[in-house]
């Protein structure tokens, strides 16, 4: 498979689709909007316990400065202002980040089966709050415990380990990458495993984590994790130029005049980052940065300015759905209910797809 | 052989791990009454109840019994997923499920006090989120029988039932030290208390609860060998020749017929002379009011024929 062919094929398609394709990137944009604004609505409204719409509204205008008179019980604003609030924020903004960060990864690996944790994410941060599980000292910083701080931490050293080691081989680099990246998560999986036999009664603990979730949601874990992202996805939609020009493959894109090696370290940097700012917020949720960005690129074809964007949205909206699924007959973990509701979807929508799709 | 190690070890083991009833607090009943009160948790947390709490949360079904137990059933408004005892006690509304605490029900139960359970039955974070709102939350984990009982009289400061948990806790003290100088004068066999035999074959890990409790019934408990260890190995078990086996998994469907049949088991003294007998696990096993309950059970799964103190007139 030559670069070239790789091309020809990809461009011939865009252009017999050209005219289709050209409303579709607002028809998705204003209807992901849409379905976000639903989603954080919905998910504000309902829950496990039945709070009159009328309270959630009189509570929420209150905080936002407007004089209404006290109607609720003390704990209806609990769990609408200090519960549901934070959580759907949360959702929303791990959905998108998950979103981009995959995005972000696929179209750098030039991979359709690569997800943020593709490159020892995951394993990283699973087997750093394993340990922090084990370790009997309690911190608390802006309400993150060791579990989310060696979370992050055990992320971001995953792929900083993976992006080292690959540069050392003589394999082509996005080969060394994936490879390199499948070895080291593969060991840190093993050392989870170690962690998890060893760790008694904090088992539960760790599997917890590791089902991933927004029951520990609150407004100062969202307050210092949400800039991480936010700041992260942004400065990945600026530089979806350089992302396009990747898809076309190495010589192409230095023959564009992209420093290749710089382009592609920095948008590593940045998804990682996003990935393991959202991974210690709400642990290892699947799904949603694997078929997100497929979805969205089977809609509105591969260019990643569209995709970038759109696949935000379409997460945020996506993760705030599922998540409210996932509260409403108690706590189910949300990657159950990403997996459960998403995997049809996409499944439709593949067998929608035209010839010619590639990441 | 067996006799050497059982005289060697029996009367050694028996006494230091017995449970000596002594006063927490010397002015424990007077300090009950009054509220508001500082009190420190099993996880060195110092947390205050400024007045008697009239709506109590209880995250584990130990606790749920406790307040039961004293009285302060009334005032319990939500338990855990598992709570089974007393009968009223199931129909509380769940507030944790195998997931974690449900936020929004605790929440929504408006609680002025939350018993919790430590080392990991209630999620850290879940207990970190409820201090977070502002609800006290006090978390109980006994690590040793001793403990369980002043874990009875932490609870019942806390509810405002001092006087009765503490002549609660000196009748089980007295029942459990009069079983386990009893059963301290007889044989003490080797005894496999069984946890759980799928996929792996569970049992009591070195100084772990259970094998204390094991130890008060008069059994030499056979332990994973390690303090962390919650499997052990089957090789470790036929090397170790459980002379008794406890199936603390009967609970959960496991029968003397089906152990017997265990390939590789029948090399075992228990399995070769029929010493393979069930025993209700959440009373030996719950950290709760019914303990010395679970002790005896313990004893006469251990010792068949053996008169309990407490049950002779």
């Amino acid at each position: 498979m030559s670069a070239g062919a790789v091309t020809e094929g990809r461009s011939a398609v865009r252009l017999g689709r050209l005219d289709t394709l050209r409303h579709r990137p607002l028809l998705v944009g204003l209807g992901a909007l849409v379905a976000l604004a639903m989603a954080i609505v919905a998910g504000v409204a309902f829950g496990n316990i039945a709070v009159p719409i009328g309270d959630t509204i009189g509570i929420l205008a209150q905080h936002l400065g407007w004089p209404v008179a006290t109607s609720w019980p003390a704990s209806a604003e609990t769990i609408v202002f200090d519960l549901r609030l934070p959580r759907v924020m949360t959702a929303a903004v791990v959905g998108a980040g998950l979103a981009v960060a995959g995005t972000t990864f696929q179209g750098l690996l030039r991979n359709p089966l690569a997800d943020p944790y593709v490159l020892g994410t995951a394993s990283g941060a699973a087997l750093g709050a394993a340990i922090a599980v084990l370790i009997p000292v309690s911190v608390a910083w802006l309400g993150f415990g060791l579990v989310h701080l060696l979370a992050f931490s055990g992320a971001l050293i995953a792929v900083a380990v993976v992006w080292r080691l690959a540069r050392t081989t003589s394999l082509s680099s996005l080969t060394a990458l994936l490879l390199t990246g499948y070895a080291v998560g593969s060991l840190l999986a093993a050392g989870l495993s170690v962690a998890m036999y060893a760790s008694g009664a904090q088992l539960r603990q760790i599997v917890f984590y590791l089902l991933g979730g927004f029951s520990g949601a609150s407004w100062p874990q969202l307050v210092a994790a949400a800039p991480l992202v936010v700041v992260g996805s942004v400065l990945l939609l600026l530089r979806a130029r350089s992302l396009n020009a990747l898809l076309l493959g190495e010589e192409t894109a230095a023959n564009l005049g992209l420093n290749v090696r710089r382009e592609r370290a920095i948008l590593l940097c940045l998804a990682a980052l996003v990935t393991a700012a959202a991974v210690a917020v709400s642990g290892l949720i699947g799904f949603v940065g694997l078929i997100v960005p497929h979805v969205v690129r089977l809609v509105v074809g591969p260019n990643a300015r569209l995709v970038l964007p759109l696949s935000a949205l379409v997460g945020a909206a996506f993760l705030t759905f599922a998540d409210l699924v996932a509260r409403i007959p108690g706590e189910l973990p949300v990657g159950v209910v990403t997996a459960i509701v998403g995997a049809p979807f996409f499944l439709i929508i593949l067998r929608r797809a035209r010839a010619g799709y590639e990441v | 052989m067996a006799g050497l190690l059982l005289a060697a070890c029996a009367p050694g083991a028996t006494p230091s791990q017995s449970p000596q009833i002594q006063p927490t607090t010397g002015a424990g009943a007077s300090a009950a009454a009054a509220f508001p009160v500082t009190l420190i948790d099993d996880e060195g947390t110092a947390v205050t109840i400024k007045a008697q709490p009239q709506r109590i949360a209880s995250l584990s079904p130990a606790n749920t019994e406790t307040v039961f137990a004293l009285g302060a059933g009334d005032r319990l408004v939500g338990g855990s997923d598992y709570d089974d005892y007393p009968a009223e006690a199931a129909a509380l509304p769940d507030l944790v499920t195998f997931n974690g605490v449900v936020m929004e029900q605790l929440v929504a139960a408006a609680p002025d006090l939350v018993l919790a359970a430590g080392n990991g039955f209630n999620p850290p974070a879940d207990i970190a989120r409820i201090r977070e709102l502002g609800i006290p939350v006090v978390v109980l984990y006994p690590e040793d029988v001793p403990g369980v009982l002043r874990d009875i009289e932490l609870i019942g400061q806390a509810v405002g039932k001092g006087e009765a948990a503490e002549a609660m806790t000196s009748a089980m003290g007295e029942r459990i030290d009069a079983i386990s100088a009893a059963t301290a004068a007889v044989p003490q066999p080797r005894t496999f208390y069984e946890l759980g035999a799928e996929p792996e074959l569970y049992g009591p890990s070195d100084d772990s609860f259970v094998a204390d409790m094991v130890t008060l019934a008069g059994g030499e408990p056979i332990t994973t060998g390690s303090t962390t260890a919650a499997s052990l190995s089957l090789e470790r078990l036929v090397t170790e020749d459980p002379e008794v086996i406890v199936l603390g998994d009967a609970n959960y469907g496991t029968t003397a017929a089906q152990v017997a049949a265990r390939p590789g088991w029948n090399v075992m003294t228990a399995v070769k002379s029929g010493a393979i007998r069930p025993v209700d696990d959440k009373i030996v096993t719950r950290p709760g009011p019914r303990l010395a309950d679970g002790l005896a059970a313990l004893t006469l799964a251990i010792h068949p024929d053996f008169v309990l103190p407490s049950e002779a007139p």
